[in-house]
């Protein structure tokens, strides 16, 4: 007698997989951690996505002067907001940076995000043209707060992988 | 996730199809050198891209490569008789040589000039590391030879097998890419394979199971790095290459071999699963040849007299529900390869990525075909050679190595991630 592995396994009982959907769309919110990225965000939110927020965070001096109540995160259509609420509508965070070392809210960004158990994607834009020491300060930014960080040499990756998450 | 179109581009490799253009565009391993022996020694049937194939080795020891099929009523050259500098079918004498050229038709006057108006298609099959290499792609962009480490080494350096894998090609490299799998699939191995135990960087891998991930792009396709903590606030870095278009390389252990893939469509729904061991500077020892052979490490054990695995879907892949139970295996089935493969295969002949639901840690995944689907396009379009046929993109290296904290790993490791000659991996 043929295995169930086998039998499974074969195109023509492909057609009986389910075919109900079998997820819900996750909400997304995509941060621009500064101002290399800024540009790269707003082409994005122009797009039609299934549940996106699309934030710019504002550069103060330090981190340190940032806190989740203090209104440095703005949509990116110019609306003040806060991040404890932009965290707990996301399923996912996508912090986008330029090289450089200016994406300063990471941290506050990504403790949030730590806080309320809410994965974080850090991705380096422009990265392709940058040296070696610009994006090593920016990954010393990311780093601690991204459980996973991307350099693409194109910028267009941002989009597709966007579309590969389903946002 | 992929819309179909997409999804059809990158897993349809047959003639004519644009992934069979992509394929078509590099060396790619047809056999291993052992399945042709010694000259004139019997054909070996290959399907290699959907195209049925027959491989022989003449009296002079040049290999050939060629439809398997006789131009005269479609007989299967794999009856053929291997003699006198070329294959002859059985059925009426027709004699071909290892450029498909047609020799001699029996039934015809040999001054009536027949013959050599046959040819059958045929492909370059060379020898390179105990591996046949064939370029199916246009004559006019074929590159030279490729330079694959573990291909140029001493063969007493050396060693591959070949499995036949029963799914598309696609969904097999992603496994060789999505490094998030191992602290689940493949965690009950790293202290038991005689291929991995024992490094320092074992330790590493189970006091830290919560990996984190970077994927940063290189010339000929990507680096996958996973983090995990060392001594001192640095980071103990675990570097995968991956080469267009399905070479990967997984970073090394201690002083072991370094090892990895290749993955060859044999049809959409198959593919050969190559798996290399090498080391850069030494020979490898009887116990790890021995270890290789009985299946260990990547590597798996087969049935006797062909390259399917001896555990396969058959037999339910002889899953050991007691083994799972008790936390021996995490998924029951025995096999570093064997457990990447069962579930792989699960997936069905080719998997529905549009149902998918892709999260973070699959940007390795996600980089790969997007990289691929680029590749595609510019070479359908405007012809640019894909990444991965440039010898230089093959000169890499997988490595394992600790770095500071804030240092980039293609910077810190940008040494250790080129093949250089007498200088031994990085490895922890």
């Amino acid at each position: 007698m043929q295995s169930e592995s086998a039998r499974m396994s074969t195109t023509a009982e492909l057609r009986f997989r389910v075919q109900a959907p079998n997820a819900r769309a996750r909400a997304t919110a995509v941060v621009s951690l500064d101002a290399a990225s800024e540009a790269f965000v707003r082409q994005l939110a122009a797009r039609t996505w299934n549940q996106a927020r699309f934030l710019k965070a504002a550069a103060p001096a330090s981190a340190g002067a940032m806190d989740a109540e203090d209104g440095w995160l703005w949509t990116i259509d110019g609306e003040r907001t806060s991040i404890a609420d932009e965290v707990t509508r996301a399923d996912q965070v996508i912090m986008v940076a330029g090289p450089g070392g200016h994406a300063v809210a990471v941290t506050a960004i990504g403790r949030e995000c730590s806080r309320q158990r809410v994965t974080t994607t850090g991705l380096i834009v422009g990265a392709a043209e940058a040296s070696d020491v610009e994006i090593s300060r920016t990954l010393a930014q990311l780093r601690p707060w991204s459980l996973m960080v991307v350099m693409a040499n194109t910028d267009e990756y941002i989009g597709d992988m966007m579309v590969a998450l389903r946002v | 996730m992929l819309r179909k179109e997409q999804n059809d581009l990158l897993t349809q490799t047959g003639p004519g199809t644009p992934g069979g253009r992509l394929f078509r565009s590099y060396w790619i391993p047809a056999l291993l050198a052992d399945e042709l022996p010694e000259n004139d020694c019997p054909p070996v049937r290959v399907k290699l891209l959907s195209e049925r194939l027959i491989a022989f080795r003449d009296t002079n020891g040049r290999y050939g490569l060629m439809d398997e099929f006789c131009a005269h009523r479609g007989v299967s050259l794999w009856f053929g008789r291997n003699e006198e500098c070329g294959l002859r079918c059985p059925y009426h004498g027709w004699k071909y040589d290892v450029t498909g050229q047609c020799l001699e038709v029996p039934s015809e006057p040999e001054e009536s000039g027949f013959a050599k108006k046959i040819k059958l298609k045929s492909y370059p099959l060379a020898e390179r590391g105990g591996v046949l290499w064939t370029y199916m792609g246009d004559p006019a962009t074929q590159p030279p030879l490729p330079e694959w480490e573990f291909v140029m080494v001493p063969p007493t350096h050396t060693y591959t097998s070949k499995r036949l894998q029963e799914s598309n090609w696609l969904q097999a490299m992603e496994g060789g890419i999505d490094s998030s799998h191992v602290s689940f699939l493949h965690r009950g191995d790293l202290n038991s394979d005689p291929l991995f135990k024992g490094a320092k960087g074992n330790q590493y891998n189970l006091s830290d199971a919560r990996p984190v991930f970077e994927v940063v792009e290189s010339p000929g396709g990507l680096y996958i790095g996973a983090r995990r903590n060392a001594e001192e606030g640095k980071y103990y870095w675990r570097i995968t290459q991956w080469v267009m278009p399905s070479f990967t390389m997984i970073a090394p252990r201690g002083n072991h071999s370094v090892h990895g893939h290749f993955w060859i469509p044999i049809d959409d729904e198959t593919c050969w699963a190559w798996s290399y061991d090498y080391h850069p500077i030494r020979a490898l020892t009887d116990a790890e040849l021995t270890a290789m052979r009985a299946g260990k490490g990547i590597h798996v054990a087969l049935e006797p007299g062909s390259y399917r695995p001896l555990a396969n879907k058959d037999n339910d892949y002889l899953i050991d529900r007691a083994a799972q139970k008790a936390g021996r295996t995490f998924s029951g089935v025995e096999g570093i390869g064997m457990q990447d493969a069962s579930l792989q295969e699960s997936m069905g002949p080719v998997v529905d990525r549009t149902k998918e639901n892709l999260v973070s840690t699959d940007n390795g995944i996600i980089m790969a075909r997007h990289r691929l689907l680029r590749a595609v396009k510019a070479l359908i379009d405007k012809n640019v050679t894909p990444p991965g046929v440039d010898l230089e993109h093959q000169k890499v290296r997988s490595a394992a190595v600790v770095l500071p904290p804030d240092q980039p790993f293609k910077e810190g490791a940008r040494e250790a991630l080129i093949a250089r000659p007498d200088v031994a991996p990085a490895s922890v």
